[in-house]
């Protein structure tokens, strides 16, 4: 026991002070192609690959099922009636816009920070960062109702010179997300172009040659290439910085612009991008612990990382229950009495328990982290990153639903109960995320080859400058 | 493996204030009697003046206690984050911060106007108002002197616990270089954030919301730690830049380390104009009486000229004038944007604390002008005589050779 002690004081005094090297083992650059090639050269998927993809692809069909239910029926098919005529649909819009946050954040700021440990995990989670904005668009697409004039979500010029409501904050969301999505589309996809081409150079059938071929834009390699890819890359890490502020601010905005009690407050937009790193991590957690494990890449994406990880989640966490915290103290504070009935009744009326099972997912159980052991065990994570993505999506929940049910005349209060339809939909967009998730994983380069190598010791063989 | 680097080759190696301490101090105090004797001078004589003095008083705290709470940031995210290519510019961070208990002390005053029950700063300090006022009856739990009392003592107790640890610890590293040090630090300052963060916003509740103590924005706090961090940079570039002037440090602080404190007086210029604006633009959207009353004041009269340079002076021409590589690797370039944004960092202060005195005319002169110098001089002398035996550079910190040798891209 005491020299367990010992030997782990001994390691911390080495953090303390040291740079490790991110990558583990005697790793050579061909090793490392061959792990990452590897796992989508494989002429079969590994065993359970296509039972998972199946249930996950169910799931899907589900969504497009009752999406078409509700097309054809009216959006009545969903829990929400007056009061509350938002509810699961901006939940789950929300929660999933939050999770992509964890992506944008890796592969910009993290670039500009000369954080290298984002090597290992930016392709997955900038990968995830689209998929969660591809499931996110669904629900106010059909929220809509009338899913045929959806395209009038955009200032597009008509004869009956009619305009979306340039005032209104859901079109600034219409830009936000639109701007996000395509900009992560973009520095995601310019990423892999590197690692395309040794998928191109390695193929062995001739379609797959071709395919990967085509998306590798024709990727040589040369001196000047590496050199533009270089600089192109920061400038999109540049451009993307900015998008991991604006875009959940915007998301706030279609709350805190308004006058309801709970909803109208300045913290708001820091609030939310605190909270949807928070929820993005939290995801990334949950699918890299079992990731690695399966495709056997735990030398690329080492405990250091995960640990790096759980580290953010610990002080993202800390943030948003910073903005609870504050939220609740100035809602004393303002003396509106509207504002404190909103608040009391979060945290005592009915819906008391969603708020407390939101603030001890997401303000207690992050704590653990203080842990060493809880932050390096695989397990211990992947259970708080569960609590995590639950506590975020009740996070919307509380928000969204509390104050519609309960505003400023009682005689109009209610209680929003979900329809199965909401449970289904909320599902299917599971589905549909682990989907797209599940073909990324097994037709993309999951790992960002050229980068983990550019990290490595060989790389530096005269010295890290 | 810890590399001595007390001595670097080269003519460039003064790492020390020297004689220039016991001066520099000199200055500074000099400074402060005078420029604070000025302001009291010219307003206590006249009618109003004691409100006017208190105002400017508080105006100029403000300014001094901003930069050395960003200073304090920047040693906590230094050691939360293990960062390495800031260790050649911490340890002036660390001189800043031994400004905390004097700063207390020029906080008396204030807390004398408060406890005494005048309503000269704070409206909420009358008894009998705050009985009367329906609305802020309702605050008188959080509002009141004694408890306005407590919470500033233990502000600035934490903050200079904070301070004298960190700068103890690292100063000890100097003569003894180790790791256990550093780890210790680490440690410290995961809890000490937390710290840093509930002070900070709470004191900016106290010292400069409550000024309106009908008003209330739960991003002030926020608000008011983007200043800080934009100020503090500001302060470091110039300091930086001063030291190497007179020859010292100019071996240890390369072009890079500017480049990457450009990059940061940039981020948190923009991180500013983005609270600032979020907590515009939801008040104006919401327009609801008691949180536009607040913005009408800064938004009519003379105040709209302040609210505007504040718009193009704080956010627009700064975001467009740091953006480049070019201004950010170029010394002269830089040390002018760093000037120029703790100018508007005061005049952000200045937009927030002063129309508490006139709501309808920015007053500017001897008053403000007098205990803003009184304010620096104090951080000056502080800076000297905290830093009149130690080195400029925390020499034997493991991660120097990296903070030596990192470049940017």
């Amino acid at each position: 026991m005491n020299t367990v002690a010992l030997n782990s004081h001994a390691s911390a005094l080495l953090e303390a002070t040291e740079r490790p090297h991110l990558v583990q083992g005697e790793q050579t650059f061909s090793a490392v192609t061959e792990t990452v090639c590897g796992i989508a050269e494989r002429p079969t998927a590994p065993p359970g690959f296509w039972w998972l993809f199946g249930f996950t692809a169910c799931l899907t069909g589900l969504l497009f099922t009752l999406i078409g239910y509700l097309i054809v029926t009216g959006v009545g098919v969903w829990g929400n009636r007056s009061p509350v005529f938002w509810a699961w649909d901006i939940v789950n819009f929300v929660f999933w816009v939050g999770i992509g946050h964890a992506g944008t954040l890796i592969s910009a700021i993290l670039f500009l920070l000369r954080q290298k440990w984002r090597t290992s995990i930016n392709r997955f989670a900038e990968a995830m960062t689209i998929f969660a904005v591809i499931c996110a668009a669904l629900f106010p697409g059909v929220h809509v109702g009338r899913i045929w004039l959806a395209y009038w979500l955009f200032p597009l010029p008509n004869q009956m010179s009619m305009w979306p409501n340039f005032r209104s904050p859901l079109l600034w969301d219409v830009f936000a997300v639109g701007t996000y999505a395509s900009v992560s589309l973009l520095f995601w996809y310019m990423g892999m172009i590197p690692d395309l081409a040794t998928f191109r150079d390695r193929a062995k059938t001739h379609t797959k040659k071709f395919v990967y071929g085509i998306f590798a834009l024709g990727w040589r390699g040369s001196n000047r290439q590496w050199h533009r890819y270089e600089r192109a890359y920061l400038l999109l890490a540049a451009i993307s910085t900015p998008l991991v502020l604006s875009v959940h601010s915007v998301v706030s905005f279609d709350f805190a612009v308004s006058q309801v009690p709970g909803w109208h407050t300045t913290i708001f937009p820091p609030y939310f991008v605190a909270g949807a790193i928070f929820g993005g991590f939290a995801m990334v957690i949950l699918l890299v612990v079992p990731a690695r494990a399966y495709f056997g890449f735990k030398h690329l994406v080492t405990t250091r990382h995960l640990e790096n990880m759980n580290k953010v989640i610990l002080a993202t966490g800390c943030m948003v229950g910073y903005a609870y915290a504050v939220e609740f103290f100035v809602a004393w504070y303002g003396g509106n009495g509207y504002e404190r009935f909103a608040f009391m009744n979060r945290a005592l009326g009915p819906y008391a328990w969603a708020y407390w099972i939101m603030i001890s997912c997401n303000v207690i159980s992050p704590q653990l982290f203080w842990s060493r052991r809880a932050r390096t065990s695989p397990i211990m994570m992947w259970i708080v990153g569960l609590f995590v993505t639950i506590g975020m999506w009740f996070e919307r929940f509380v928000i969204v639903v509390t104050s519609l049910s309960r505003d400023y005349l009682p005689g109009s209060w209610g209680y929003f109960e979900p329809t199965l339809v909401d449970f289904g939909m909320f599902a299917g967009s599971c589905g549909l995320f682990l989907t797209l998730f599940l073909l990324f994983c097994r037709f993309l380069p999951m790992i960002a080859m050229a980068e983990v190598k550019a990290i490595m010791p060989q790389a530096h063989a005269h010295g890290d400058h | 493996m810890i590399a001595q680097h007390t001595e670097t080759p080269g003519s460039a190696n003064d790492v020390h204030l020297g004689c220039a301490a016991s001066k520099l101090r000199n200055v500074g105090a000099l400074l402060a009697v005078i420029g604070i004797g000025v302001a009291a001078f010219v307003t206590l004589g006249a009618e109003n003046g004691v409100r006017h003095f208190m105002h400017a008083y508080l105006l100029a705290f403000s300014y001094a206690l901003s930069i050395t709470l960003g200073a304090l940031f920047f040693v906590l995210l230094h050691h939360l984050v293990r960062a390495g290519w800031s260790t050649t510019v911490r340890r002036i961070a660390e001189l800043l911060t031994a400004a905390f208990p004097v700063l207390f002390i020029l906080f008396l005053p204030i807390l004398g106007s408060v406890m005494a029950g005048k309503p000269v700063l704070f409206p909420w300090a009358d008894v009998q108002l705050m009985h009367d006022d329906h609305l802020l009856h309702k605050k008188i739990a959080y509002l009141n002197a004694n408890f306005f009392a407590v919470r500033a003592a233990i502000y600035f107790g934490l903050w200079t616990l904070l301070a004298v640890y960190f700068r103890k610890k690292s100063i000890a590293q100097d003569a003894a270089p180790s790791a256990e040090l550093s780890l210790s630090m680490q440690r410290v300052s995961a809890p000490g954030m937390i710290a840093f963060a509930l002070t900070t916003t709470f004191a900016a509740f106290d010292f400069i919301m409550s000024l309106t103590p009908t008003w209330f924005s739960t991003i002030f706090g926020i608000y008011f730690f983007a200043g800080c961090l934009v100020s503090f940079f500001a302060t470091a570039i110039l300091l930086m830049v001063s030291l190497q002037a007179s020859g010292r440090l100019t071996a240890y602080v390369t072009i890079e380390r500017f480049h990457d404190l450009g990059k940061f007086l940039f981020a948190f210029t923009f991180f500013w104009g983005y609270i600032a604006f979020s907590q515009f633009m939801l008040i104006w959207y919401a327009n609801i009486p008691e949180e536009t009353e607040w913005f009408l004041h800064r938004l009519n009269h003379g105040w709209a000229y302040a609210s505007l340079a504040l718009l193009f002076g704080h956010f627009i021409i700064p975001f467009v004038g740091l953006m480049s590589r070019h201004a950010k690797r170029n010394r002269k370039v830089l040390t002018f944007w760093a000037g120029y944004m703790l100018l508007m960092h005061w005049l952000d202060l200045y937009w927030l604390v002063m129309p508490a005195y006139d709501a309808e005319t920015p007053v500017f002169g001897a008053a403000e002008l007098g205990s803003t110098i009184g304010f620096v001089g104090v951080l000056i002398a502080c800076f000297a005589h905290a830093g009149r035996n130690v080195s400029l550079v925390a020499a034997n910190d493991p991660m120097l050779s990296e903070s030596l040798s990192l470049q940017n891209q």
